[in-house]
């Protein structure tokens, strides 16, 4: 049966965030918290395996003082238990960092059969997350999972590559990231919300970690985030005839590059 | 004093817009095409804990309260309001039951409404000015150890998909105020449901008249005792006012944010016409509407939650949405001008909606009398 331990990220909700017009920097202000897209499959993944095969799912944060709000959500989606890590070092953490942090933490707790990490997360979409911890943990790692199967300590998945799919089988424990196309995430019933709350939530100390701090150090410094914006360019040809704006208009496209 | 939702109710909150967004987004338009009663979203609104929300865990309910339940009929409104509708009135029976009903009735119906085996329907209307006078007077006799009710029941929300009835009666002709409330099962001989209405709004959540022609009940189909009909409804419409209020800031709430969207991709003189201020100021009043109303029924919700008296609130809620309900639709059709009219566009079916929540659930005439009467 199975032990696994899915690492999700608290991400602001894209749908929130607005663009300011005057210089296209993006206003946070309003937009709530949500666990990532694709970790939100992570999850079910790994709740699905242990209903049909028992064993214990359990959850792991890395995040600012807002991972909190996320604790009961995640819970109510399957999770045993949360180990929650939260710090100011994540504010400007990037992915170096925070596999770093996650892979201190899962030291620390044990041994998994089973590490699950969405592919990318819905703001940065860095895409590191598995690959780093499996180099940090020193286990084989899978990623672009859209099928998993295991059977005993033998993981079949399928990867959705670009232009085709590869089916690789591996013995655990391993890290695997999946896709959003690997299952559907449930809605949790109002009596998994109300659950959530009797299930346990442990915070670990960043300090207890025993992380250096050039561990903490981010590599990458992201200086400003900017949105985009089509603009209109509002061109109209008011040639006679049909074929003259047509012409106009091919000519203009393919000299934009894009015919 | 916080006016925000806790943490589990903002769960809920989103398991509800979630929910919306999978089940019923989907099938909106089929609803309000056809008509058609949706079985199978009943089921998984029952699946997800929705139809024992407001129910405590040992009758398989979630135990969640009345302020999560408004949120999530909020949030269902906001896709689908004639399911928001269908499951209110499930509510107003299962809550009825579990809550005047004795432990047979409870074992018989509660459960079974929570699961969406049974649907429930309540009858309080009739073709007369109010219950228990005029011609069609659901009148309930004795006889034999039990009652022989006949009369007829209308617009009766959930009529013919319903399982049990409860049923509003006179059992003293000298005192039509006196009413009792019956549960009927849907088989009962001489029940008749006429045929369905082809209603405005909420389409997908059936109306009809229930015939009650010579039905035999027993004794112990009175729900409560007998004369406490009028007590039972009142409460119950009264929670259902709520509701109702929820429904409809759900229903104006997406058409605000309809009509935002459409505004700021809508270009008229060169730039978005939601820059333009006559359209700022129809927005503007329209969210100001849904934002002063969703706290006053939210307020009133936790009234009901804490047990205190929340009728003069509810009515105030009541009174002012039906005022201000399709206030919010003209000011967001306005907004997306020729082509908010359009069926093409979801604003016409919201408009229906909002009216047949309005004026078929929650009359506008009515509450007013419970507010003056807890002022004056």
């Amino acid at each position: 049966m199975p032990k696994c331990l899915v690492c999700y990220k608290w991400t602001l909700d894209e749908k929130d965030i607005k663009i300011k017009p005057e210089d296209l920097s993006l206003d946070t202000s309003r937009a709530k918290g949500k666990i990532s897209d694709f970790d939100r499959n992570a999850i079910e993944e790994a709740t699905l395996i242990v209903e049909q095969q028992g064993g214990s799912v359990h959850a792991l944060t890395y995040g600012t003082s807002a991972v909190q709000q996320s604790l009961k959500d995640v819970l109510s989606r399957g999770p045993d238990t949360v180990y929650w890590i939260a710090d100011g070092s994540a504010e400007s953490a990037d992915a170096c960092v925070t596999a770093n942090v996650l892979a201190s933490a899962i030291r620390k707790l044990g041994s998994y059969d089973l590490i699950l990490c969405g592919e990318g997360s819905s703001d940065l979409f860095n895409q590191q997350t598995a690959a780093r911890l499996s180099a940090l943990l020193g286990l084989p790692c899978v990623t672009y999972l859209e099928k998993l199967s295991v059977e005993g300590d033998t993981v079949k998945a399928t990867r959705k590559l670009a232009d085709c799919t590869e089916v690789a089988t591996v013995k655990g424990p391993v890290v695997l990231s999946v896709l959003g196309t690997i299952n559907k995430p449930r809605i949790p019933s109002l009596k998994q919300v109300l659950g959530a709350a009797k299930k346990p939530k442990k915070e670990i100390k960043i300090a207890d970690l025993g992380l250096t701090p050039e561990q903490l150090q981010p590599k990458a410094i992201h200086k400003s985030v900017k949105g985009f914006v089509a603009k209109r360019k509002n061109i109209v040809y008011k040639e006679a005839n049909a074929a003259a704006n047509v012409g106009k208009l091919t000519s203009s496209l393919a000299a934009e590059g894009l015919l | 004093m916080n006016f925000q939702l806790t943490e589990e109710q903002q769960l809920i909150e989103q398991s509800a817009h979630d929910f919306a967004k999978e089940y019923l987004d989907p099938i909106v338009l089929h609803l309000d095409e056809t008509g058609e009663f949706p079985k199978g979203i009943v089921k998984e609104l029952a699946n997800h804990d929705f139809l024992g929300l407001h129910l405590p865990a040992d009758v398989g309910g979630a135990g969640a309260g009345f302020v999560s339940y408004v949120a999530v009929i909020e949030s269902l409104s906001r896709s689908c309001a004639a399911v928001a509708s269908i499951m209110n009135n499930q509510a107003m029976v299962s809550y009825a039951i579990q809550h005047w009903g004795n432990e047979a009735q409870k074992k018989q119906y509660v459960q079974a409404l929570v699961t969406g085996e049974t649907i429930g329907g309540f009858t309080i209307y009739e073709l007369g000015p109010i219950p228990g006078i005029g011609p069609d007077a659901l009148v309930a006799t004795k006889k034999d150890g039990g009652y022989v009710l006949k009369g007829t029941k209308a617009y009766v929300r959930n009529a013919g998909e319903a399982g049990v009835y409860v049923v509003f009666g006179i059992t003293d002709p000298a005192d039509p105020n006196a009413l009792t409330a019956f549960l009927v099962d849907a088989k009962a001989t001489g029940l008749t449901v006429g045929p369905k209405q082809n209603t405005m709004g909420l389409r997908g959540c059936p109306v009809a008249h229930v015939g009650l022609d010579n039905v035999s009940v027993p004794e112990t189909a009175v729900l409560g005792v007998v004369k406490a009909g009028r007590e039972i409804a009142a409460k119950v419409l009264a929670l259902a006012s709520v509701a109702e209020a929820a429904q409809t800031v759900g229903i104006g709430q997406a058409a605000v944010e309809h009509a935002a969207a459409y505004a700021k991709q809508r270009v008229q003189f060169g730039k978005p016409v939601a820059t333009l201020q006559a359209v700022q100021t129809l927005l503007a009043e329209a969210a100001t509407d849904c934002y002063l109303a969703r706290l006053g029924l939210r307020s009133a919700a936790q009234l009901v939650e804490d047990a205190q008296p929340f009728e003069s609130e509810a009515a105030m809620v009541k009174s002012f949405l039906a005022r201000l309900g399709s206030k919010i639709l003209v000011d967001s059709c306005q907004v997306e001008g020729g082509m908010g009219y359009s069926e093409a566009m979801p604003l016409p079916r919201l408009f229906r909606d909002i009216a047949g929540t309005t004026l078929l659930d929650a009359p506008a005439d009515f509450p007013d009398y419970t507010i003056a009467a807890s002022i004056a």
